[in-house]
């Protein structure tokens, strides 16, 4: 029996001059990142309640939803602030109408209402519903409510830098424990090219920047990695093994030898995704476009970016003796 | 690489059985699974943004159940002082800027005296304890002043004390029959993390959170029927020494004894009913044998004077006392409705909270957004498991992709039984983290079998090149998976809720393909290669 199979057409060796790409590479990468900055200091993100606190309600009026008097009617309640958005429910939804979703801007913590500013919010909005329109009648037409107050939010403001800072911190360890420094800095490097480059992404969308993408960012970060740390680890192995060859050459062939591993995982991660994406449901949209993004991302970033560094970082050719196995220490 | 002990194949596979048996009760019929041992009936906890339900934090409002301390501290000074002998205070005062109760003697030759005094009312703390902690310190700040403050292992102490008995109280009031399968624990150090499944109607939840229900029976002093002593009591807030103004329900207020020995603690019992002549609804209480003793007393020495019932600083009824009360139960009346009346005695029999509560976070889901969620879920697995299955036997052929699949499969399943015995939550973010495993989780497959193709492709022989191809594949796999790894770990560390959800699936998702791929394709490989003998490799 004669298998045919995806992997006998990627050619066994094939040999993409990827080194020689750097220059464009890093202009590319360098804008990219210049832009990303700008975004975010301009135009900034799109900050879901998790860090700007406020209040966010999403109600179903049992039947399509009369967006214009649901606006009035919550601008009226003391919210001039607020967004009302219909949206329309995934194909695997028990709904088949739309639904509203209302966010109320976080309110100012009193003397008179302290930390339950939120709640009171929540419900004077609610409160006006019932009054105004027919087809709310309480908790019972509720999806969704979540309130998050200011003090909150900001410990949540905080805790995502800290995550994020955190695993780049651990994780730069740990490649500097079991490869040289230029490859933990390499390594590093790359993430962060990556965090600035996703951040710059959900700042020209505008989609909504709220906790699951933190973890999104963070899984990115062990995503990139992990095919950094596949590429600089047959770059050490191919170190080892011709000791001869210019070190853009070796680049160039351990980049070319883990090839079709980096594509084959890129599309088997990326169907997964697009499955999430599009039939995963509104709650995982945000993630999993993060995720899509992350993928390309990660995917150019070891090989644009993490691998040509070493050449930046002057990588020394004697030191790096250690075998295969990576027990170079 | 490609040896396999008996033992080493028996302890793999006890170990799929093993994750396979705590994975089936997912997918048996709920009185099946009650057939089941104890340990194969868990099955995988759904998170609150899954099964529906209202998820709180409330913040302890610590800050007022200090200065109640220091104010019930100046208080029992202030009576020690008068029942001592020819020993006078100019003033005794709690200054909030400095946390302390002030005090000033009127003749600085008292000053030893005094200076003893406020030591002795210093208690241990925990006198069953071994260690020395006082209740206060008193500091000498002058020939005639004192200063008393609260020791911070005091404050600890009743921070302590005021958060286990708020949960206490709240369990009692939200679940009173002991029924609901909710969470309440302390979070941080001022905060109560509240979660309550398929939680139906969260504003009647909310309503009973928000009220402390502070009861207390206080006399009514004859200032109350001072126009211009009231008056002062509105606009300056300043009452006679040991008195207090509260308003009442119907407007107005009144000015009543601050101390009491009567309060919410006496209670025994409380119910709703309806009132014997006039049928309108009220709430019946019955105090405990201390409290009606005292009650009696009370009454009894106060015939024909009022006494104020305090709910809230709100006064909601001020009777006359027509005969002394000796019975030990009796009814509150005030503009009650049944439904009003049912809802105090709920909350009269669960206690009063110590402090205040603040809902600082709320995320509620309902029902029907939950069972979306799931349906998604589900269907995006489902999808995106086909997908990569098919990609595999795409890429690989019919054998080596149906390794894949089935460490592929065999990682699925082995997740769900990891789930399932832990215990652990999963919840829509965790969701994402199996469906993104499903399409990471053959990375190591993936690496292994490109190095095997090197290999053959090099000239080795099949088994050789099988051989080498795990064992070098093995280092960047690791390498790889451990940081994968070390971002999960911190994200469950730093991250909170439903994001922790994803970092466990996340992380239970990456050990298990490792094992999948690593040691059970591996088992699989080498037994074919054992029955086959293959002259060339079909990757």
């Amino acid at each position: 029996m004669k298998d045919i199979s995806l992997v006998k057409i990627l050619p066994m060796e094939p040999k993409v001059p990827f080194i020689n790409l750097r220059f464009f590479a890093a202009v590319f990468s360098v804008i990219a990142l210049i832009m990303s900055v700008y975004l975010f200091s301009s135009k900034g993100l799109n900050y879901g309640i998790d860090f700007t606190g406020g209040t966010v309600i999403e109600i179903d009026t049992g039947g399509d939803p009369d967006l214009a008097k649901i606006r009035t009617v919550i601008n009226e309640a003391g919210f001039p602030g607020a967004t009302v958005q219909g949206i329309a429910p995934d194909a695997s939804s028990t709904l088949n109408h739309n639904y509203v979703r209302i966010g109320i801007p976080l309110q100012k913590e009193t003397e008179e209402t302290g930390a339950a500013a939120q709640q009171i919010a929540m419900k004077a909005a609610q409160d006006a519903l019932i009054e105004n329109i027919d087809g709310f009648k309480g908790s019972e037409n509720i999806r969704s409510q979540e309130a998050v107050g200011s003090a909150v939010s900001g410990e949540l403001r905080q805790k995502g830098i800290l995550a994020v800072a955190l695993a780049l911190l651990m994780v730069l360890g740990y490649i500097w424990f079991r490869f040289e420094w230029q490859f933990g800095l390499g390594a590093v490097f790359a993430l962060f090219h990556d965090v600035i480059l996703t951040i710059g992404v959900f700042s020209l969308t505008q989609i909504e920047f709220n906790l699951s993408i933190i973890a999104a960012i963070l899984t990115i970060v062990g995503y990139s990695l992990n095919d950094t740390v596949i590429v600089y680890d047959r770059i050490r192995e191919n170190l080892r093994k011709f000791k001869k060859m210019p070190l853009p050459d070796v680049l160039n062939l351990s980049i070319n030898d883990t090839l079709s591993r980096t594509i084959l995982t890129s599309l088997t991660t990326l169907l997964a995704l697009t499955a999430l994406y599009t039939l995963g449901g509104s709650g995982l949209r945000g993630f999993s476009f993060a995720m899509i993004w992350g993928v390309f991302v990660g995917t150019y970033s070891s090989i644009f970016v993490a691998s040509p560094l070493l050449l930046l970082l002057k990588l020394k050719r004697g030191v790096n003796t250690g075998n295969a196995e990576g027990n170079s220490n | 690489m490609l040896f396999f002990s008996k033992w080493k194949i028996s302890l793999i596979l006890s170990c799929l059985l093993l994750g396979f048996f705590f994975a089936l009760p997912n997918v048996l019929p709920s009185n099946t699974r009650a057939n089941m041992p104890g340990m194969f009936n868990r099955t995988i906890n759904l998170g609150l943004d899954l099964q529906g339900g209202a998820h709180m934090l409330l913040e302890v409002d610590l800050s007022s159940v200090m200065s109640q301390a220091l104010e019930n501290e100046k208080e029992t000074i202030r009576q020690e002082f008068r029942e001592a002998n020819r020993l006078r205070t100019e003033t005794i005062r709690v200054d909030f800027d400095s946390d302390s109760v002030f005090v000033r003697l009127r003749n600085k030759e008292d000053s030893e005296r005094a200076y003893d005094l406020l030591q002795s009312l210093s208690k241990p703390i925990d006198p069953s304890s071994l260690s020395q902690e006082k209740t206060t310190s008193v500091q000498k700040d002058g020939e005639k002043d004192f200063r008393v403050m609260i020791t911070d292992a005091n404050v600890a102490d009743i921070q302590k004390r005021t958060i286990a008995q708020s949960m206490n109280v709240l369990r009692r009031r939200i679940d009173p029959q002991g029924t609901t399968e909710m969470t309440i624990a302390p979070e941080g150090d001022d905060r109560i993390l509240l979660q309550i499944p398929g939680a139906k109607n969260v504003d009647d939840i909310k309503s009973v959170i928000n009220k402390t229900a502070n009861l207390s029976f206080h006399m009514v002093r004859k200032e109350s029927n001072n126009e211009a002593a009231l008056r002062l009591a509105v606009e300056k807030g300043t009452v006679p020494p040991g008195a207090a103004y509260f308003p009442q329900e119907l407007g107005g207020g009144l000015i009543v004894e601050r101390r009491t020995k009567i309060t919410g603690e006496c209670l025994k019992t409380s119910s709703e009913g309806l009132h014997p002549e006039g049928n309108y609804p009220i709430v019946n209480f019955t105090f405990n044998i201390r409290c009606a003793r005292l009650f009696g007393e009370l009454t009894s020495k106060n015939i024909g004077q009022r006494f104020s019932v305090v709910l809230d600083d709100l006064i909601i009824t001020a009777p006359r006392i027509n005969g002394a009360i000796t019975g030990g139960s009796g009814f509150i009346e005030g503009s009650f409705t049944l439904e009003s009346a049912r809802e105090l005695s709920l909350l009269l029999n669960a206690g009063a909270l110590p402090a205040k509560l603040v809902i600082v976070e709320e995320r509620t889901v309902g029902p029907g957004l939950g069972q979306d969620s799931i349906n998604a879920g589900k269907i995006a697995s489902i999808i995106g498991l086909i997908g990569v299955g098919l990609f595999m036997w795409l890429s690989y052929g019919l054998r080596f992709g149906t390794i894949a699949n089935i460490a592929l499969s065999t990682n699925i399943i082995l997740i769900a039984g990891a789930l399932s015995l832990l215990g652990s939550t999963l919840t829509l973010p965790g969701i994402a983290g199996i469906i993104l495993t499903i399409g990471m989780a053959v990375d190591a497959n993936v690496l292994i079998f490109e190095r095997i193709r090197e290999e053959a492709h090099l000239g080795r022989p099949p088994v050789n090149a099988i051989e080498t191809g795990y064992r070098r594949s093995l280092a960047p796999i690791l390498d790889a998976n451990i940081t994968t790894l070390i971002a999960a770990v911190t994200l469950y560390f730093v991250g909170s809720g439903p994001v922790r959800g994803f970092a466990v699936t996340l992380a239970i998702g990456i050990i298990m393909s490792v094992f999948t791929a690593v040691i059970v394709a591996r088992l699989i490989t080498a037994t074919w290669l054992r029955r086959n003998r293959p002259k060339s490799l079909p990757i």
